[in-house]
């Protein structure tokens, strides 16, 4: 630590002196680097699946104040390193690494010529479709075909085979092996394009990711109360007041990848290059602490990272769906059930899987912005002891949306146009203006502590079948309300309380579309309304040294929810072990059907069907699955219903 | 401040009367120099001797009744040394005798009326006054513990078990603590001038250690109006993000330590979360000592060359200090709010300094659940710049959970320094800049 300790001293050393001149060590605050850090291996077992993590992080943290320096007051250099080794991908490769996946065959609902065709249950292989290379030779247009030699039916799975059988519905092919052991879907440029030591080693990449935060920081003092104060460089700002889901919490995105949304969020946020000023009134004449904050996120920007297709943690499964779809768009793919055998002149009642060629179907490419012009600013203070900030924040959707405006090959004439309801898309991620506030104010009477945050965004775009282009955009209003109580439950601990805290989430979409159509809704599949509750309840033993605790989050609408108990047991200063499982209860992702567009009619006349009162015009009628839209309807409790785990963290701390 | 000390004397030459001034200076005096005449003495007892088990029947008197049990029970040694006055700040002593006489209770428990400054009741406590015991809490509530601003910089918390002396953690924190009103040292005098919520003090605690609680910041606003309850915020520093507590917190284990907020200083509370009574005054032995004058700890490190006391005993609980006859105050406070986890606490008061140095905490079915100790040691024999301050610094504690076999020791490095506790470290966003 010593040796770590002069290295630092060096460095911080020679990047002030030759970075910003004129500083000395002499007079610094500190003496010594402030060095500490913790080596984890995190293993988790999934029903069913196996081995789901079994990662190994070391992480390393410095800071130091060098006193004054360059007109600031405790000018300090901090940082935070991070280094990864998920082995999962070598320990379980038969499920998420080279050798998961297989070949697959694809649902023909009801269909009795797949059934004499196929045998068994009538599943037709991957690029063997009737309506496709297993159909007639000569008769099925070329939009219906794919070369199976450059795509093979090899390290697949079916899209939401892990949580749901296809049911009728539409699913697709989804590569799954690490994109350096099959490129399929993996075409979308610097975005779940990840291979093998990608996935193993998830900090070492292109954005220098090992370094988890390095930044600047000093103030100016304006008056006894009153200062400046500067942080510049790579970085979390943390805005709101909640737990577990965001809020107001969104000036960096968020990596789900690593434990979906069940990491604490300073571990899982993506630091950005950032800088930040606030002015500190401190006490004023009227508030008791007031301070502005602008903040200007000058780095490039970053989605949340969501896993990839083949990967443990992939929320709402959106990395398979988006990996599938970009292997249509570039080599073709099979879709189950996507066509009436009786639409392509067959005396067959069922539906049919579809080849479609490339270029057809799926998603073409991602639009990352290039602007490096996300900000904002937080007046944030305390008022007669109420907490409380107003906000503002300009930024890019950190989730994608599917655009469907993009030019494609009519898979019946060939003619490339942009076609009005075709699931032919890019991935964008709009601009978005927030407004939001919060407040936290304790009850003495009730012992209580109340969390508030609301905001109300203009911009975001969701996925929306009533529009030609398959997305809208919408107002949106999101709100928490937190309770956090400190209690006792004497048969339990009559020496400790217990924490108890409950948060519910609520998200209103105010352009919210949905209509009644011949075969189903169609609109938007995201929930006008919802809300999600959490609860925790933590205890403490032992000095605090063993703390068991439940948390159980809960969506009203999906009808989905996690119980989440565990053990944190602190051994000594150094190791500290937590045991605990994630169960899911109530309703999966076969619960959550929505207009899947196999009724859009983007062909017309070809695509019409009987339900089509206008066989010219395009449009959905309705019908409905479980893919690939009930992901937006289950949310990222329900589609992670069969994520059932036993997870045990070891760490050493230094 | 002049202005009420010429009305002050002014009063008295239009009474007429200069016994009565002469008499107000005696309550003043007897108040803060309880030794001037003379210091308290007992059977037997001789400075430098060592009362432990063998002879602590012999003290039982002068002692309090969970310091004879560990004596008895052979579990550490008492050194005895010589009383020493510790004087308090002069400014602190001429604020209250401007006051003397101003100052009355309110109707209702927390209420407090014509409060300027110093010591608010010096008068002798009366077995006959009801309100006594409420009294004496003001008198420590507005006493010159920290002064006006000081800072334990930093503060080493161990928790360690009681039969095996196994170290099972060891917290490294920094405390801080500051007056906003009342002030009678340094700048501003008598309060800060921006104070909206009209605020009493504030405490800013910061720990340094280990990783796992690391950056965890607490800061308690604690208003003038004494009815009103404290604010309280949490920083965590693996949530980097401000929690508000409720005061189920305050009255909880503090990050696994055996002592609860509220146990901070002796008691941390306001005064109209308990009823207090006055049960009597006595001459017991306290925990005063000079600093450099002790063995002092060798194994926590400090770059000027500060040593912290050390601890021993049984499982290390007890501090090696000495110990000194003298004049207390024996209070009883009982919480009002009838789910807190105590039935009661009794403070031995030093009556010279108004500190809580032993403090004995009864779980709710009234028995003895913990012993709590603050060693007190003389600014003038500490570091150099606590010299001539008159703070009583407190310097080493042992919090002793009898029941579980259990304690929390503390090793301070108290400096009463004005830079150290600039006022803007006590706000809410000084913890979010201070997080990472």
């Amino acid at each position: 630590m010593r040796n770590i300790s002069r290295i630092l001293t060096a460095l911080g050393g020679t990047a002030v002196i030759a970075g910003l001149g004129s500083a000395t060590i002499a007079n610094a605050q500190d003496e010594k680097w402030d060095t500490a850090g913790f080596v984890e291996n995190a293993t988790f077992y999934r029903d069913g699946v196996g081995i789901s993590k079994s990662r190994n992080t070391g992480q390393f943290e410095f800071s130091k104040d060098f006193g004054r320096k360059f007109g600031m007051n405790s000018f300090r250099v901090s940082g935070t390193l991070r280094a990864t080794y998920d082995a999962v991908y070598d320990l379980n490769d038969d499920e998420f690494g080279k050798n998961a996946g297989g070949s697959r065959s694809f649902q023909n609902f009801g269909s009795t010529t797949a059934q004499a065709i196929y045998g068994g249950n009538g599943n037709s292989p991957w690029g063997q479709s009737i309506l496709g290379n297993g159909g007639p030779p000569g008769a099925v247009p070329p939009g219906f075909l794919f070369d199976v030699s450059r795509n093979p039916n090899e390290g697949l799975k079916v899209l939401g085979e892990d949580m749901h059988d296809p049911m009728g519905g539409v699913t697709i092919g989804v590569p799954v092996r690490p994109c350096d052991k099959d490129s399929r879907g993996c075409g979308l440029k610097d975005y779940m394009d990840y291979d093998t030591n990608d996935l193993r080693f998830p900090e070492f990449n292109d954005h220098l990711d090992f370094i988890r935060e390095l930044y600047v920081e000093g103030s100016v003092p304006t008056g006894d109360m009153s200062e400046w104060f500067f942080r510049v460089g790579k970085q979390q700002v943390v805005w709101g007041r909640t737990d577990l889901f965001r809020v107001l919490d969104v000036i960096n995105p968020v990596d789900f990848s690593r434990h979906n949304i069940y990491d604490e969020l300073e571990d899982i946020r993506i630091p950005q290059w950032i800088a930040s000023a606030e002015y500190r009134w401190g006490a004023t004449e009227i508030f008791e602490d007031l301070n502005l904050q602008a903040v200007w996120n000058f780095d490039e920007f970053r989605p949340n990272a969501l896993g990839q297709g083949g990967t443990p943690y992939s929320i709402l499964d959106a990395g398979s769906f988006f990996r599938a779809m970009n292997n249509c768009w570039e080599n073709g793919c099979t879709v189950s059930n996507f066509v009436p055998a009786g639409a392509i002149g067959l005396d067959d009642p069922g539906l049919i899987a579809a080849d479609f060629a490339p270029g057809v179907i799926g998603i073409r490419k991602v639009n990352l912005p290039d602007g490096h012009d996300q900000g904002g600013i937080k007046l944030e203070g305390v008022y007669k002891s109420v907490g409380f900030s107003l906000n503002y924040y300009h930024y890019y959707q950190q989730l994608p949306v599917l655009r469907g405006d993009i030019q494609s090959t009519n898979a019946f004439t060939g003619e490339v146009a942009d076609w009005s309801h075709l699931i032919a898309f890019d991935i964008d991620f709009p601009e978005v203006d927030l407004f939001g506030g919060s407040l936290d104010f304790y009850l003495d009477s009730i012992k209580t502590v109340f969390r508030v945050e609301a905001t109300y965004t203009q911009g975001e775009e969701f996925a929306n079948t009533l529009e030609a282009d398959l997305y809208s955009d919408s107002d949106v209003f999101r709100w928490v309300l937190g309770v956090d109580r400190n209690t006792f439950i004497p048969f339990l601990n009559k020496n400790r309380a217990f924490l108890i805290s409950g948060q519910v989430f609520g998200q209103h979409l105010l352009d919210h579309e949905v209509e009644k159509a011949p075969l189903g809704d169609v609109g938007m599949p995201d929930w006008e309304d919802n809300y999600i509750m959490t609860l925790l309840v933590k205890g403490w033993y032992k000095s605090d040294t063993i703390s068991p605790q439940v948390i159980v989050a809960y969506d009203y609408e999906a009808e989905a929810g996690t119980f989440a108990p565990s053990v944190d047991w602190l051994i000594n200063d150094n190791w500290r072990l937590i045991v605990g499982f994630n169960i899911k209860f109530g309703d999966g992702m076969g619960d959550q059907e929505f207009d899947d567009c196999r009724t859009c009619n983007p062909f017309p006349p070809f695509t019409a069907t009987p339900a089509h009162a206008d066989p010219l015009q395009s449009g959905s009628v309705g019908l409905s699955g479980i893919q690939p839209l009930g992901r937006f309807r289950s949310g990222p409790l329900g589609s992670a219903s069969e994520e059932d785990e036993f997870q045990v963290t070891l760490r050493y701390r230094f | 401040m002049i202005k009420r000390t010429t009305v002050s004397l002014a009063l008295a030459f239009a009474m007429g009367s200069g016994a009565v001034a002469t008499a107000n200076a005696d309550v003043v005096d007897n108040s803060f120099y309880p030794y001037k005449d003379g210091t308290p003495s007992a059977d037997g007892l001789t400075v430098g001797m060592t009362i432990n088990a063998a002879n602590a029947d012999q003290f039982k008197d002068i002692l309090d009744p969970a310091t004879y049990e560990q004596l008895k029970n052979g579990w550490w040694e008492m050194k005895v040394a010589e009383t020493t006055s510790f004087d308090l700040y002069p400014g602190y002593v001429d604020a209250t005798r401007a006051s003397l006489g101003q100052v009355s209770l309110g109707d209702e428990l927390g209420q407090i009326n014509g409060f300027v400054a110093g010591r608010p009741f010096p008068e002798e406590p009366s077995a006959d006054d009801p309100r006594a015991g409420e009294k004496l809490a003001w008198n420590y509530k507005y006493g010159y513990n920290w002064g006006d601003s000081a800072a334990i910089y930093p503060f080493y918390w161990k928790y360690r078990d009681l039969e095996s002396g196994k170290v099972e953690r060891t917290l490294k924190f920094n405390f801080h603590f500051l007056n906003y009103k009342h002030r009678v040292q340094h700048e501003p005098v008598p309060e800060f001038a921006d104070n909206p919520s009209d605020l009493f003090r504030a405490i800013y605690v910061q720990v340094l250690e280990p990783f796992d609680v690391k950056n965890t910041q607490l800061l308690i606003h604690r208003s003038s109006d004494d009815q009103t309850a404290d604010n309280t915020w949490l920083y965590l520093g693996f949530q980097r993000r401000v929690r508000r507590l409720s005061s189920g917190q305050i009255t909880d284990s503090f990050l696994g330590a055996d002592i609860m907020i509220e146990d901070f200083e002796g008691y941390n509370g306001r005064i109209s979360d308990m009823n207090w009574s006055y049960k009597g005054t006595k001459n017991i032995m306290l925990p005063f000592f000079n600093h450099n004058d002790l063995e002092l700890a060798t194994d926590l490190e400090e770059s000027d060359g500060y040593q912290f006391v050390d601890f021993g005993g049984k499982g290390g609980c007890f501090p090696n200090i000495t110990w000194q006859l003298r004049k207390v105050y024996v209070l009883e406070s009982d919480p009002i709010d009838e789910n807190h986890p105590i039935s009661k606490r009794t403070h031995y008061v030093d009556a010279q300094t108004f500190t809580l140095p032993r403090t004995l905490v009864y779980d709710r079915k009234g028995d003895l659940w913990k012993s709590w100790l603050i060693g007190q040691a003389h600014p003038d024999h500490h570091m150099e710049k606590n010299k001539g301050t008159g703070v009583a610094i407190d310097d080493a504690f042992s919090m002793l959970d009898i029941q579980a076999g259990h304690c929390t020791t503390g090793q301070f490095k108290g400096q009463v320094d004005p830079e150290l506790n600039q006022v803007k470290i006590f706000t809410v966003q000084n913890m979010r800049a201070k997080g990472r």
